[in-house]
């Protein structure tokens, strides 16, 4: 076929171009992907007692983990489109995990140094990266079912950036199921769940993103 | 006039073409895609110095991820910015599948290198997209014919065939998108 009647062929009955493409496919995959998560997290570690929502503990790790989502989802949405910006998305998902540090070590500075370690450690330390990554997991395959659909072309990036984005759906999910109240050990091991996310996308994005 | 000027006079020509065809001008459309070929064809053809014969291959190949990546365009974006974006992702990929050593040519360096520009005829690629046609599921096959070669609108083509009109939009973009992926089985 000549490439002339190829552009015949795509421009015939061609009809308006699909919008909100990003929106359509992203909008389910996180719907999902939290709706899975918070179940998982509820139906398989069960949910913290309510009266600890009186301490603020709780409400950082929530809103650590939904700035950080929202953050994300927006770089992701436009890591999507070619030749589309993607430096204030990243700097606002990177500023997002600074200012938990700050907060993480500021309230590290407030406790005696001899129970520093105990603060960070908690008494969850090890389970907490594993849970938030395995939470993260239904996040991961609807953000990649949605970067397929769209036209990604740094997959790598792209992988990360879901990755952070199911990593940061799944912290959420788990928020409601960890009794550790410290913020510095929300910044050390929450953080660390989300970045094993990002890079287990940032793995699978080039071989699974191209098209 | 430098490259620059050469490249806003490209966007400046086709950025109102290009948001008339989003909005569903087919006329506007088929122009757009005729100065976005010319375009790509000089763009590869300086980066595939090393692979003259896969030349318009790649060009109705982007051609193809363009029309059914559409929707992923932002208007307030160059349209060009976007074009190229995809080329290059293309690009990137032809090399892989021919293998690591190639991808690691500088494209520049070849140009140097081979002094000499390729001809090459407009037009005329190696793999037969007519051919790769026939080889879709029938309802699809069907589908694309009628309204894309034969012209027949959505309504019509529904009304020939019995199926529902967005089952038969739903049928031309599947194909479409099997025929860009057998594309890319066809060349490894």
């Amino acid at each position: 076929m000549k490439t002339e009647s190829l552009i015949d062929m795509l421009a015939c009955q061609a009809g308006p171009a699909p919008r909100a493409m990003a929106a359509r496919r992203l909008t389910p995959a996180v719907a999902g992907g939290l709706a899975l998560g918070v179940a998982g997290a509820l139906g398989w570690i069960g949910p913290i007692p309510a009266e600890l929502y009186a301490d603020p503990g709780p409400w950082i790790k929530l809103g650590y983990a939904g700035l950080l989502a929202a953050a994300a989802l927006w770089w992701v949405a436009r890591l999507g489109r070619p030749a589309a910006p993607v430096a204030a998305p990243m700097r606002a998902a990177g500023a997002v995990v600074v200012a938990m540090g700050l907060l993480g070590a500021a309230a590290l500075l407030a406790v005696p140094g001899g129970e520093r370690m105990d603060t960070v450690l908690g008494h969850s330390w090890a389970e907490c990266p594993v849970s938030v990554l395995l939470l993260s997991l239904p996040t991961l395959a609807g953000a990649f079912w949605a970067l397929r659909g769209l036209a990604p072309t740094r997959l790598r990036l792209a992988g990360f950036a879901a990755g952070v984005l199911a990593g940061a759906v799944g912290a959420f999910s788990y928020a409601l199921s960890c009794d550790e109240l410290a913020p510095s050990f929300v910044a050390v091991w929450y953080t660390a769940g989300i970045g094993a996310a990002g890079l287990l996308g940032a793995l699978l994005g080039p071989r699974l993103l191209r098209w | 006039m430098t490259l620059d000027d050469a490249r806003d006079d490209f966007e400046s020509g086709l950025k109102p073409l290009w948001l008339l065809a989003q909005a569903g001008d087919e006329t506007a459309y088929r122009e757009a895609l005729r100065r976005i070929a010319v375009r790509l064809r000089s763009y590869l053809r300086r980066r595939m110095q090393s692979l003259p014969d896969d030349l318009e291959d790649l060009v109705q190949e982007t051609l193809l991820a363009l029309h059914l990546q559409r929707g992923t365009h932002d208007p307030a974006l160059p349209v060009s910015n976007w074009v190229l974006a995809i080329a290059r992702h293309k690009l990137v990929d032809l090399w892989r599948r021919r293998g690591r050593q190639e991808a690691l040519h500088d494209p520049l360096d070849e140009l140097e290198d081979h002094a000499m520009p390729v001809a090459v005829e407009e037009g005329s690629a190696r793999r037969d997209l007519g051919q790769l046609l026939q080889e879709l599921p029938e309802a699809q096959r069907r589908a694309i014919v009628l309204t894309k070669i034969e012209g027949l609108s959505v309504a019509e083509a529904a009304q020939r065939t019995g199926a529902s009109e967005s089952a038969i939009k739903v049928q031309v973009h599947r194909g479409l998108k099997r025929l860009a992926a057998k594309v890319k089985e066809e060349s490894p």
